[in-house]
């Protein structure tokens, strides 16, 4: 595909929000991590605080934070925000951290055995290990 | 503070926290920067009485006043490792003195032992309600305050002391208990209370879309800082009435505050409900029972929700053989007022609208009846005992 048109579907994609065209979404963590497969009420425990076993990183807002957050953890992202502002507001918990790229989401699993994240899977590399795939 | 001084502050500081994470560092003590606030009106449909939240020394009648809703908190977290971690938090509101003022909500330190366990030392929030700990923060709520038939009964926010904090997860269960031992001195408008020998437990087991909590709170208190009250004890000494001064102990009583709550969130139902009994050893902190339900069901970002609560007192709320002719039976008159439980019920519809991300507009209407007496409500005159309508409108943010 033209490099200039690129961008602008991804842009036009976004603006249209349309989840039907969104990516395969799949669960990654450090190769060095011991678990080899999770279900997605396991994996969501992290993505909601409800678990510090891991560490989850997450993609700043937009369609792929929005279709992951329905599929695996049954909530909109404002439902999302409203949980993690009771654990972060009791100092109970931190936010994850977060970031714009499926990229930078990899090499930050890569970086920390104890993260979990997710990608498209076409980002999928041997930086990182696939544990779930998002249905 | 006007609710347009509110907005501006809240946009610079969500510049300043964007500015602060984005200069932070993977390696070494990170800052974390976060607050909440609400920014809202409230109004009721009477002039004869105020309304307002638990220990609030002034409240709103018919006029739109800001005080009542608004508030606006600021937290620092500062992780020095992945052991120990320091966070502050500081509070805005309108509280038992008449004006807008800060106080130090938290300061801890956080040791993380393991995956599981952490202790924490320093001022931390009180878990005496199931939502205790974050039922300053709008946004984090679907109702837009608290009940106060429940949490009226314990005004107490934070204590200083340590706790520990303990996560497992069994299955699809996880379970998370707080232990907390400490102290707290709570301001309220006409008197300040100290609760000392404080032990605090607070249990909660989520299963997906169900939550249950028990909680358990006790402490000796003592009600310090009130003449009028203590003048009445000595008073009752003085003309005789020893027996009845001694129902009404002021210092070192035994207190006990006991609930269970539970949640659900499924398929656009939302539910939440919770039950506390108050036990305590003197006359003037009486013994109740109160409860409240919300339900509500999620159509995209709105919100409906109704709630009902209401509050029954069940030590006795006269004492007998009290004089109630002669020159003592204003005396006599003045104790029974003391032995009387603020009771009332509410209803209340509402609509929570999340418009836009970290933002959350809500809309709540209030219908209180108090109920042999003047209910929760304050400046009351003589008499007051009708029900009344409180209109809010809330705007909760979260950066």
């Amino acid at each position: 595909m033209d490099k200039r048109i690129k961008p602008l579907l991804a842009a036009a994609m976004m603006c249209a929000a349309l989840p039907a065209l969104a990516a395969e979404i799949v669960v990654i963590v450090n190769p060095k991590n011991p678990a080899s497969r999770m279900f997605s009420e396991q994996a969501a425990q992290f993505f909601l605080g409800k678990s510090t076993l891991f560490t989850p990183i997450e993609h700043t807002e937009g369609p792929l934070r929005n279709e992951f957050s329905q599929k695996v953890l049954g909530k909109d992202s404002a439902q999302v925000k409203a949980q993690w502002s009771k654990l972060v507001f009791t100092g109970k918990g931190t936010a994850p951290k977060e970031y714009g790229s499926s990229a930078e989401v990899k090499k930050a699993v890569a970086a920390d055995v104890q993260a979990i994240g997710y990608i498209e899977k076409s980002a999928v590399d041997d930086s990182v290990k696939v544990i779930l795939t998002v249905q | 503070m006007t609710m347009k001084r509110m907005c501006s502050a809240l946009a610079a500081l969500s510049a300043a926290s964007f500015a602060i994470q984005a200069n932070a560092q993977d390696t070494g003590p990170t800052v974390t920067i976060s607050g909440f606030g609400t920014a809202a009106l409230t109004s009721t449909d009477t002039n004869d009485a105020e309304f307002i939240r638990p220990n609030q020394a002034s409240g709103v009648k018919k006029d739109w006043r800001t005080g009542v809703d608004s508030n606006f908190g600021i937290q620092a977290t500062v992780k020095v490792n992945d052991m120990i971690s320091f966070t502050g938090q500081g509070l805005v509101r309108k509280d038992a003195i008449d004006h807008y003022r800060a106080q130090a909500a938290w300061a801890f330190a956080k040791f993380k032992v393991n995956d599981e366990f952490s202790v924490r030392v320093g001022r931390m929030g009180a878990p005496i309600y199931m939502i205790s700990d974050f039922r300053n923060v709008g946004y984090a709520n679907t109702m837009l305050r608290p009940p106060a038939e429940v949490y009226r009964q314990v005004t107490l926010d934070s204590f200083d002391g340590v706790d520990l904090l303990y996560q497992h997860s069994f299955g699809d269960t996880s379970l998370s208990v707080q232990l907390g031992t400490g102290r707290a001195d709570v301001d309220q408008p006409a008197q300040n209370i100290e609760f000392r020998k404080m032990l605090l437990l607070h249990v909660v087991a989520e299963n997906g879309p169900f939550t249950l909590r028990f909680g358990r709170a006790q402490a000796d208190f003592s009600v310090v800082d009130n003449p009028t009250l203590t003048g009445l004890v000595t008073t009752l000494r003085t003309v005789g009435l020893g027996s009845v001064a001694d129902m009404m102990p002021l210092n070192d009583v035994k207190g006990t505050f006991t609930s269970v709550g539970g949640t659900m969130d499924w398929k656009n139902v939302v539910l939440q409900a919770e039950y506390a009994m108050r036990r305590t050893d003197t006359l003037i902190v009486h013994d109740t029972n109160s409860w409240y339900a919300m339900a509500g069901y999620r159509f995209g970002k709105f919100l409906p929700y109704y709630y009902h609560g209401s509050i029954k007192q069940k030590s006795a709320r006269s004492v007998a053989g009290l004089p109630t002719s002669g020159p003592l039976a204003p005396l006599g008159a003045g104790v029974n007022n003391l032995a009387k439980a603020a009771l009332q019920s509410s209803d209340a519809v509402g609509v929570r609208w999340d418009f836009y991300k970290s933002l959350a507009l809500k809309v709540q209407v209030d219908h209180i009846k108090p109920k042999d007496g003047p209910g929760a409500f304050i400046n009351y005159k003589p008499g007051f005992n009708e029900s009344v309508n409180v209109y809010a409108v809330a705007l909760d943010f979260v950066f």
